[in-house]
């Protein structure tokens, strides 16, 4: 789901590959070990939300590869697998490697079929064979390859084994259209011939889609109205009447009932079990994560180990190694002299080592505060991400989201969002309504902070006291169920309803963790390293222009009166937009200068969290949602946020809580 | 109704059979409430005088000067009609999800044998009530189910953790995604835990479910 700068460019490939599947078998594993090019790798459903290109070079052919979101059935549930789907009709010729997950072949092989009906050549991956081969599931390869009509190859891709045989295959050209095809009810049949003889062949291929509009798959609309004439398309749909009606049931489900069968048919064909053990240690835990006692107990932990890594070492730890000591102590102080002997003009100094320099502001905020809290989040949740704890999260956390509208599902981009909100408003793609994207987008801004600013608020709490913490979290509580609440309430609309695939419960590879992390560190450096270098060229310019104090003195009566802060605040909340985690750094500074109180941290920060997402965020729920729905949410959010402040700042000066 | 029930009174071979039954199920239904039927009230629903006071010829109900009684062969035989009556109503409205069933269902108590009525109420999990909140009176299969307390069809929400069950059918609304999952009529599954969400096992899939979706998938034990 990151977000990537454009990868090698698309120079005539001989041939086009589309990595295809169902969710959270290893596409995008096994897209990195052959073009080399890293794309996001966790153990969830849902990790690819849009596709990422990259060129592999197999045995002197070069191949466009295509990572895809995974997909269940080729009739689309959710934006993300209507991204894959529009690549299969779409970008011709093009030959699929599919990845199966060997231990659920029949879901595999109901894929297969779809992609025999799209006439689309296919080499069939079966990763994952050691997980199955552990269930005591034996597959036969070569019955297999028989049944199917392609080229069946066997992988564990994190071991990269199995790979030479999948680059042979891939550069032999093996990939065949399988020739296994599904018998539907004759009425279906008839219905569909008679469909895809008013189908133009530059449509695509004429069966596959009248069988999706005997599916009622309504994402096909914008492609029939582009290639069919109104009349044509009326007969079209006077067809798919005539049919429902003749066939007196529902029909999309009987064309995947009819689908599966054979699907299952093929699998159980090719397929042995043997007793294999009942309990291994990874399925306990799995299991343990869910269950109502248990999962409360994993969950308390998981917060506790979160908190001591990211917020206890990454924020407190080693922050202070960093701030204090690299950077207070070595770096400024000799970066500094060396500005002041070498830069001829005073500007110049002022605007690199400055109040609002960029040596000794942004880059100090970047690498000295940011960059140990989000490298150490990053790592831990890396670690969560690769074991499939997320997924079991959604199902402890569930009922709570029923309450704000969503379901548990919403708590991957949520939990996402913690690391990136930006990132995050893209994941929100595998929720399946409309409805149900707005409401997570919109509770998204408003209250979940991005890693760097939780470091670094957890940082300025855990120097006050833990009532001091606890009031912070439980105004953000109430502010997101609040806030969800009535967001359910006012957005028209249905909720999906949770459905919700769980992944097996793994042990985490170092490998794809560490370099995870370090992709993810770098591009978040990329990202935040240049918008936190022009927020103080714009504070250091607003500043000698004297434009800081007007703006400062404009904003008093919100800052000043309404929330009880000292002016310099409003420097913080003003870059707090183009980054919020530089924000919670300036007023980090503030209270390090002895200008914030404990109530005015208190408030300072709550407001903060709350305040309208950073300007990368912005634009992506732009990008995602439209721009009406993001002014709109833009607005709700600033009120909420000082409001939220305003009133906490008045309950805390009412009540006199002492904060330590 | 009012069409049907004049066509079947009146026309055809059994109309005679079948206007018993329309009569002992009046009659039934004023008894149900604590009333004693008078002729007038019978007929003012069914319609033929002459017919009405046929029926207690043929022993099945007794006439004292104007009030209508069931005899034991009469009372008998209502309750079969009332029973096979409201148990068409649960299965057109809960399972087929059908708005206008009542005249399917008047239908239906005619033709239905002792045999698919006991299928019916063992589908249903022997119901205690019409969709309209009447009793439907006890089979000999609900007799036998009070011992044995296991229907055969169920929703997911009713069924134990760890047993193994077959999918009979999806009433949920996001059937197709459950279909994608593997989730679909014939499937077999096991359910793993209800709280906080419901678990459940396909093959080697676990999918994670909400109380509402599980409400709509109905099993039975394997």
């Amino acid at each position: 789901m990151e977000i990537h700068a454009g990868t090698a460019a698309r120079k005539s490939p001989e041939e086009r590959v589309a990595l295809v599947g169902t969710p959270n078998v290893g596409k995008s594993v096994i897209f990195g070990l052959l073009t080399g090019t890293y794309a996001t790798v966790s153990n969830y459903p849902g990790t690819t939300v849009e596709v990422t290109r990259g060129n592999a070079v197999v045995h002197g052919r070069r191949l466009e590869c295509i990572d895809t979101p995974g997909i269940n059935s080729i009739v689309p549930m959710s934006e993300d697998e209507q991204v894959t789907r529009n690549i299969l009709l779409a970008e011709r010729p093009l030959t699929v490697l599919q990845v199966a997950d060997s231990k659920n072949l029949a879901r595999a092989l109901l894929i297969t079929l779809q992609m025999a009906e799209l006439e689309l050549p296919v080499i069939l991956d079966l990763n994952m064979v050691d997980e199955a081969r552990d269930r005591g599931i034996r597959l036969d390869t070569r019955a297999l390859g028989r049944a199917l009509g392609v080229e069946v190859v066997r992988t564990v891709a994190p071991e990269r084994k199995g790979l030479a045989e999948l680059r042979r295959a891939l550069a032999g050209g093996a990939a065949a259209v399988p020739s296994a095809a599904v018998r539907y009810p004759k009425i279906i049949e008839d219905y569909a011939g008679r469909i895809a003889a008013l189908l133009p062949p530059a449509a695509g291929p004429g069966r596959a889609l009248a069988l999706m509009v005997l599916s009622r798959d309504e994402t096909l609309g914008p492609r029939l109205r582009c290639a069919l004439e109104p009349a044509a398309i009326e007969t079209v749909e006077r067809l798919r009447g005539e049919c429902e009606r003749a066939f007196a049931r529902p029909v999309g489900p009987a064309i995947h009932e009819a689908r599966l069968r054979r699907a299952h048919e093929l699998a159980d064909a090719v397929t042995t079990r043997i007793a294999a053990s009942p309990y291994p240690i990874m399925r306990i835990l799995g299991t343990a994560c869910t269950h109502p006692l248990w999962g409360a107990f994993a969950l308390a932990a998981v917060l506790l180990g979160l908190y001591a890594f990211v917020g206890v070492l990454g924020a407190g730890v080693l922050v202070d190694l960093f701030e204090d000591g690299l950077f207070n102590g070595y770096v400024n102080p000799f970066l500094t002299s060396a500005v002041q002997l070498l830069v001829p003009t005073q500007f110049l100094r002022d605007m690199l080592v400055g109040p609002y320099g960029v040596i000794t502001m942004a880059l100090t905020y970047a690498f000295a505060i940011i960059l140990p809290i989000t490298a150490t989040f990053f790592l831990a949740f890396g670690v969560l991400e690769d074991t499939g704890y997320l997924p079991r999260l959604a199902v402890m956390v569930d009922r709570i989201f029923q309450l704000m509208g969503l379901s548990g599902k919403a708590v991957l981009p949520m939990v996402l969002g913690l690391g990136c909100g930006t990132m995050a408003v893209l994941t929100t793609r595998v929720l399946e309504t409309r409805r149900d994207r707005l409401i997570a987008t919109f509770l998204l801004a408003l209250a979940v902070p991005c890693a760097a600013q939780l470091g670094v608020i957890m940082g300025m709490l855990g120097g006050l006291s833990l009532t001091a913490f606890a009031i912070w979290f439980g105004c953000l509580g109430a502010v997101l169920l609040t806030a969800g609440r009535l967001a359910a309430l006012v957005v028209p609309g249905e909720s999906a309803g949770f459905i919700l695939e769980i992944p097996p419960f793994r042990l985490p590879s170092a490998r794809n963790v560490l370099l995870k992390t370090g992709h993810r560190v770098v591009w978040y450096l990329r990202e935040a390293v240049p918008l936190f270098i022009y927020g103080t060229l714009a504070l250091f310019l607003l500043d000698k222009a004297r434009l800081l104090d007007t703006l400062q003195a404009a904003m008093a009566p919100i800052i000043m009166d309404f929330l009880d802060l000292p002016r310099e605040a409003t420097t913080a909340f003003l870059i707090g937009f183009l980054r919020r985690d530089y924000g919670a750094a300036g007023l980090h500074a503030l209270r390090d200068q002895g200008m914030l109180d404990p109530v005015q941290t208190l408030v300072s920060l709550l407001t903060m969290t709350l305040f309208v997402p950073c300007l990368a965020h912005f634009l992506m729920m732009i990008k995602e949602r439209g721009f009406k729905a993001a002014a709109f949410m833009f607005l709700i959010i600033t009120v909420v946020a000082i409001t939220a402040g305003g009133a906490l700042n008045w309950a805390l000066r009412a009540l006199a809580i002492p904060l330590g | 109704m009012q069409d049907f029930a004049h066509k079947i009174l009146h026309d055809g071979p059994g109309a005679q059979s079948l206007f018993e039954d329309e009569t002992l199920e009046t009659v039934w239904d004023f008894v149900e409430l604590g009333h004693t039927p008078t002729v007038a009230d019978v007929v003012a629903r069914l319609g033929d005088e002459a017919r009405v006071r046929a029926v207690s010829l043929a022993g099945f109900i007794t006439i004292a000067g104007d009030r209508i009684s069931l005899t034991p062969a009469g009372k008998q035989r209502a309750r079969d009609v009332v029973r096979r009556h409201r148990l068409a109503e649960r299965l057109f409205a809960d399972v087929l999800d059908i708005k206008d069933y009542e005249a399917d269902a008047c239908h239906f108590e005619h033709v239905i044998s002792p045999a698919v009525e006991e299928g019916i109420c063992t589908l249903l999990g022997h119901p205690p009530l019409c969709p309209h909140g009447k009793p439907i009176p006890k089979g000999a299969c609900c007799k036998l189910y009070t011992r044995k307390l296991e229907p055969l069809v169920h929703s997911l929400t009713d069924a134990e953790i760890g047993a193994l069950l077959k999918v009979t059918f999806i009433t949920s609304p996001g059937l197709q995604r459950l279909a994608g999952l593997g989730l679909v009529p014939g499937a077999t599954l096991r359910l793993q835990q209800k709280l906080p969400a419901f678990v459940i096992n396909i093959g080697e899939t676990t999918v994670a479910i909400d109380r509402a979706v599980a409400s709509g998938i109905f099993v039975r034990h394997v």
